[in-house]
């Protein structure tokens, strides 16, 4: 078990991933709130164009080249979803459905483009970044997700008590002088920041989990935000090692569905055991005598 | 290659039928679950027959599809979780279930990962199946059958889809059992999602499924039109996909689903209630009312005799702006002008009058 803990490959990953965890969490947290959760897993999908694109045009598989492809396609996703929705009776449900699959079929005509051409080489990467490949994380993916990640809790602690206000009143943070758009506009940003970073350790499909589930299991164990936060970083980092641990203990498993299975196993144990969760309201009910409406 | 069209436009009227019901009724996201689950099914039901178009594969994929949303409902059922979050949930623990699976013995098995997602229907004519002595693609045979019966669905429950799409409480004490048609509904979104994925990969298929019919949504509003409309955009996306696909050497079911975006933006940019026209019509609405304003000013008492420097002061506007105003309010003779002042005519006061009508001023 030593051996593993102290390999050099798995310290790279395990602190890459739980790093991002850490932030995925925090920041997943408030998009949960507002109830955009969904926008996170049509970001995911919709990075992936951005990614092939960045590698056509710069010719390299360059963490920070490709990581700008994704941030690009992961804004202009958002920005058509929100076009869609606020010009037309679309619901966002649709919305979300068209623009996530229509983005990703266009990464994958451009997939098809480079794999057929003779120019392009050494396109075999390109595919993990739709599964992820924690495996083959680099010291760069690494120091790129840490950044990455820095920028998004600053940014996250410098509009603290914005943000707090935003997501529990906007109406009320309006009248108090919060500019709501600009506060929706940073939660974005940095969503999308921590998705284009963490593609290649969870891969485009999986990640939404990582922002989502720590939210949830925030939700279920507190009722104070700066609570929430905290337990959903923590629960994501948690699972992140674990998860990590195991890929690397087991043969030919993969990191990122690791990680996202631990973290399920996770969300499942607190929606039964947590105060909020089922178990504890059972017993109220069978207290208070028969069921509650 | 004639028959890959076909498989792909087959594909595209078997997925938009339902599609239109997906759209209507917000099980967008849910389908979209679904069509990643799938995999889950196939893995496993593949494991145990190792043949991909075994017709146990469709159905262990269709019970893991129901069960997704089975579970998904359960979750949000404890109100502890948000739907959206409980569909982000769900189907990321069983398509990570599904990929750790695959990595773990795809050693043993021969499973092609790339095929199942992607899906490339280039390849669908090579797997071939004899029916009544013509040899035609798999795919397309179980996909034309299952176009039958998703066609034979709509038409058969029409009035039950309706009723419990629009209107589900009045469905429910009308008596029919909307859970009911929800779960057949969801059954047959699962069998053609799973039918579907080696033509079009398990990804895309909810674009074909969604992606004609928010097309057709933006255009009209019955129920029966949108079906048809979804229908003609569903051939429409696939054939020009086919040809862009066929022609430059990329993945059909890409261009496809690329296309359908492009053809969904053309109609949300260009329909009668679109982007483009909403625009024209509020410039249009802007400048009459600000006509409208410079006549009711002129109506005031001591405000009959204006110079352009009142005018453009009192409502800031700027001097190309002022030109127009006015030559539209000269040449419709509302106003006219005397030594640089203007003042209003009697057809001028009499568009005062009705202004305040309109806009419900006191006369």
């Amino acid at each position: 078990m030593m051996d593993i803990l102290t390999s050099f490959t798995f310290l790279i990953v395990a602190v890459g991933t739980m790093v991002l965890a850490f932030a995925g969490g925090m920041v997943g947290t408030i998009s949960v709130m507002k109830g955009q959760s969904l926008i996170g897993d049509a970001i995911g999908h919709a990075t992936f164009p951005g990614i092939v694109l960045a590698f056509m045009l710069i010719g390299v598989k360059e963490t920070y080249t490709l990581a700008i492809g994704a941030v690009l396609f992961g804004i202009l996703a958002f920005l058509a979803i929100q076009m869609i929705t606020s010009h037309s009776k679309v619901t966002l449900d649709g919305a979300l459905a068209l623009v996530l699959s229509s983005f990703f079929g266009l990464g994958m005509a451009l997939m098809s483009f480079v794999q057929g051409n003779p120019d392009f080489e050494g396109t075999q990467g390109l595919n993990d970044y739709i599964f992820g490949q924690a495996a083959y994380m680099l010291r760069s993916d690494v120091y790129l997700i840490i950044t990455a990640s820095f920028i998004s809790l600053f940014i996250l602690g410098a509009f603290y008590n914005q943000i707090r206000i935003y997501v529990f009143d906007p109406v009320f943070s309006r009248t108090a002088g919060i500019n709501n758009n600009l506060m929706n506009f940073i939660i974005l940003v940095v969503t999308i920041l921590l998705i284009s970073v963490g593609l290649k350790a969870v891969g485009a499909i999986l990640i939404v989990n990582l922002l989502i589930a720590p939210a949830v299991i925030g939700q279920l164990w507190s009722s104070r935000f700066s609570i929430v936060l905290l337990i959903a970083g923590c629960s994501g980092s948690i699972a992140a090692f674990l998860g990590t641990y195991i890929s690397t203990a087991g043969q030919d498993i993969a990191t990122g569905p690791a990680i996202i299975l631990t973290l399920s196993a996770l969300m499942v144990l607190s929606l039964f055991l947590a105060p909020k969760g089922i178990m504890r309201r059972s017993i109220y009910k069978r207290r208070m005598g028969g069921d509650m409406p | 290659m004639i028959e890959v069209l076909l498989v792909l436009v087959v594909t595209a009227l078997a997925t938009s039928v339902l599609g239109v019901f997906l759209v209507l009724r917000g099980l967008s996201m849910t389908t979209d679950a679904i069509s990643h689950t799938i995999l889950l099914g196939i893995v496993l039901a593949f494991f145990i027959t190792n043949d991909i178009r075994s017709p146990w594969l469709i159905i262990a994929a269709s019970i893991v599809g129901i069960l997704t949303v089975y579970i998904i409902e359960l979750v949000s059922r404890t109100q502890l979780v948000r739907q959206d979050a409980a569909i982000g949930l769900v189907f990321t623990a069983l398509f990570a279930a599904a990929i750790i699976l695959i990595s773990k013995y795809s050693g043993n098995v021969h499973l092609d990962m790339d095929v199942v997602l992607m899906g490339e229907v280039i390849f669908a004519p090579f797997n071939r199946i004899e029916v009544l002595g013509f040899s035609i693609p798999n795919a397309l045979w179980q996909l034309s059958i299952i176009l039958l019966v998703n066609a034979g669905f709509v038409a058969l429950f029409y009035k039950e889809l309706k009723l419990t799409t629009f209107d589900s409480k009045f469905a429910f004490i009308a008596g029919f059992s909307a859970t009911f048609i929800y779960y057949v509904l969801m059954t047959l979104v699962s069998v053609t999602a799973v039918a579907a994925f080696d033509a079009v990969g398990s990804i895309l298929v909810i674009n074909f499924f969604v992606a004609p019919a928010l097309t057709a949504y933006l255009l009209v509003r019955r129920l029966s039109s949108m079906i048809w409309l979804s229908m003609l955009f569903a051939v429409i996306n696939s054939v020009l996909g086919y040809l862009i696909g066929f022609g430059y050497d990329l993945s059909v079911a890409g261009v496809t689903s690329f296309i359908a975006l492009v053809t969904f933006m053309i109609v949300f940019i260009f329909n009668p209630d679109g982007w483009v026209n909403n625009k024209i019509r509020s410039m249009k609405q802007k400048h009459s009312f600000t006509r409208a304003m410079i006549l009711m000013l002129m109506n005031e008492r001591g405000h009959t005799r204006l110079t352009e420097r009142e005018i453009t002061a009192h409502f800031n506007l700027g001097r190309k702006q002022f030109d127009k105003h006015m030559e539209y309010l000269l040449i419709n003779d509302y106003i006219e002008k005397a030594d640089g002042h203007y003042t209003l005519t009697e057809r001028g006061e009499e568009y005062t009058h009705y202004t305040r009508i309109k806009y419900e001023l006191p006369i």
